[in-house]
């Protein structure tokens, strides 16, 4: 039986006595940070040895995190702890702390200059300038807003709303919303492919393609229950979607939206990173393990890492 | 490996039992809320076994009384059981989640970001450990509070009268409260924890430590934890004296959960070591003693609402 949180945190202060300042791994290999959102903390992962090489402790509860628009600043969003760490992607050293209010999902705009944070707990997406952050806008918005994505041109984020079964599209440019459009029950992530939106759905077992123009959902794909997240392949040919309840990932061509492959994963695959090589690395939602699968062999092993694992970035070797 | 185990015990069970049912229902934007419950109802599950096997031995080796009838400790169990497997504080949780959202999203609006212990004392984050006990005496002087406001007011004195009417006090006693009490607690503790910036993550933990020590403090044993332990920690002998059949109301002493302190400090301790009285309020309907679960808690309404029309 796992000991109370009491003593995991306990045996989280021992891992305090580790600096935050210094190298997170060897030189020469890929660093993987995992957020592990059940213990507060940060896993740094050695990408050639799958060794956990440190711990960074965080305030409450992390779920995303993302890259600064010049590569010098891996910026993680602790929504319980009410603010953004800025780690140096390079070695994990904290480089600041920003107070943000409950910053869930977030992302820069493409021309840089926005940082859009969701927060699912106050039901609110805040626009930034990416250079402070400084607010320049907060919605109050439906129902659970979740994750987010742009249109390539910066002109509008689009949010997924969890409890209002729909996508709101807000302008960059006036900063107010300006549709709205259902497609499902709970949707979650949502990726911007070729003109359209890929959404998740999570209370049902499809992505939606939305058509951003017409505002209308022009069809599903089925990948099985609990559809999440979806991610392309750095080559751009293949899209990665997950399903949680069924607990499965599934290849799919980024040109017709047809499934190539899956691949059935206990534990609840949510976010995915990949590496130099073309491997995914993918958390577990539920069984604190992040699962590392080559496409081209379709071999797959897991590692453990901490409590409820949930976003992930690959910090390539030599800084990518 | 132990990790491990819990690990792929609890992966199991939520993806087998809890995360279709969740689908099934439309609930799956809960699903990381429940996650962390299956925690909670788990750690109940221990705590009650370890309450068991710590008490129980206690209460055979130097009982302060024997009694022929179990039958108002089992309703002790079953009131145990309703709240340590997490279903009423499930029950809390889940509404103090939308609450949270609501309240926060208006302070949010304020441009106002709400505080931790940690960002006010910033030494704390360096010591999660230190945090967490910190965390715990804030808390734990809430609680004192609460008890005082149970004992003061009458409305809320009828409710809380379901806990000092049983006369046969062992460790069970410790979660016999009313479904209504239970809910005020649980807004009083839960408001307090948001305040101070304790996240719901870690909210389980806290009522668990609070809870293990609450249990002891109920056993039937003549127990005492000498003069100087008598003033760190709540003992049975200490606890027993609140339920001594004198102490009913506003006539309360020694009302603190976890450390006596609390008592010291507001003139409310008892620290005499040799007194082991009777439990029980001489003043509470037999429904309230000897009735069971679902007897009690009509009997309890009943009481409020009088105590409100002041009859």
């Amino acid at each position: 039986m796992r000991p109370p949180q009491t003593i995991r945190r306990a045996a989280l202060l021992l891992a305090l006595a580790a600096p935050l300042l210094g190298r997170a791994g060897p030189a020469g290999a890929d660093i993987v940070y995992v957020l592990n959102s059940g213990d507060a903390s940060i896993t740094v992962l050695d990408g050639a040895t799958r060794e956990e090489v440190r711990r960074i402790p965080v305030l409450r509860e992390t779920h995303h995190l993302v890259l600064t628009p010049d590569r010098r600043s891996l910026v993680v969003a602790d929504s319980g702890g009410n603010e953004l760490l800025f780690l140096d992607p390079a070695t994990g050293a904290l480089q600041r702390r920003e107070r943000i209010s409950n910053p869930y999902h977030l992302d820069y705009s493409p021309d840089g200059k926005f940082l859009v944070i969701a927060s699912l707990r106050r039901d609110q997406v805040d626009i930034y300038d990416a250079e402070g952050p400084t607010l320049l806008q907060r919605l109050r918005l439906p129902d659970k807003p979740s994750h987010l994505a742009f249109r390539p041109d910066s002109r509008m984020v689009y949010v997924t709303l969890q409890g209002s079964r729909s996508v709101v599209a807000i302008s960059l440019e006036t900063r107010q919303p300006v549709w709205q459009a259902e497609v499902g029950r709970e949707p979650a992530g949502i990726l911007w492919h070729r003109g359209k939106l890929i959404v998740g759905i999570m209370g049902a077992d499809h992505f939606a393609v939305l058509d951003p123009e017409t505002r209308q959902v022009e069809r599903t794909i089925p990948v099985g229950r609990g559809a999440h997240t979806i991610f392309a392949a750095p080559d751009g040919r293949v899209l990665y979607a997950t399903s949680r309840v069924d607990s499965r990932i599934t290849a799919l061509d980024a040109a017709t939206l047809e499934a190539l492959h899956r691949w059935d994963l206990p534990g609840g695959p949510d976010c995915i990173a990949f590496d130099p090589e073309g491997r995914l690395w993918v958390t577990l939602r539920w069984i604190q393990r992040v699962a590392v699968i080559d496409p081209r062999t379709a071999q797959v092993e897991t590692i453990r890492v901490g409590r409820s694992p949930h976003g992930i970035f690959v910090q390539p070797r030599g800084g990518g | 490996m132990l990790q491990d185990l819990y690990a792929t015990a609890t992966g199991w069970i939520f993806e087998q039992a809890i995360q279709p049912v969740l689908y099934a229902l439309g609930l799956m934007d809960w699903a990381d809320d429940a996650y962390q419950w299956l925690d909670f109802a788990l750690f109940g599950l221990v705590t009650i076994g370890v309450v068991y096997a710590v008490c129980r031995p206690l209460e055979l080796w130097r009982p302060v009384e024997r009694w022929d009838d179990g039958a108002p400790v089992r309703t002790d169990v079953v009131y145990t059981l309703l709240t340590r497997l997490g279903l009423l504080p499930m029950l809390a949780f889940v509404l103090f989640a939308s609450l949270q959202a609501r309240w926060e999203g208006w302070i949010a609006d304020s441009g106002f970001v709400p505080p931790t212990l940690e960002t006010l004392l910033p030494w704390l984050r360096e010591h999660p450990f230190w945090a967490l006990l910190l965390y715990i005496v804030v808390l734990d002087f809430g609680e004192y509070w609460r008890h005082r406001l149970q004992h003061r007011f009458r409305w809320w004195w009828a409710l809380h009268s379901i806990h000092h009417a049983q006369r046969q006090m062992t460790f069970w006693t410790d979660d016999r409260n009313h479904v209504l009490d239970e809910v005020l607690a649980a807004l009083w503790f839960g408001g307090l924890a948001l305040l101070i910036g304790v996240p719901p993550g870690q909210f389980p933990v806290v009522v668990l430590v609070l809870r293990l020590a609450e249990s002891l403090s109920h056993a039937n044993v003549r127990l005492s934890f000498g003069r100087l332990g008598e003033r760190l920690l709540v003992s049975p002998r200490f606890h027993r004296l609140h339920h001594g059949e004198l102490s009913a109301g506003e006539q309360g002493r020694n009302y603190a959960t976890l450390l006596p302190l609390w008592d010291w400090l507001f003139g409310t301790a008892d620290f005499r070591r040799e007194v082991y009285p009777r439990t029980g309020d001489p003043e509470a309907p037999e429904a309230l003693v000897r009735g069971g679960w679902w007897r009690q808690q009509v009997a309890g309404l009943r009481r409020m609402a009088a105590a409100i029309a002041g009859r």
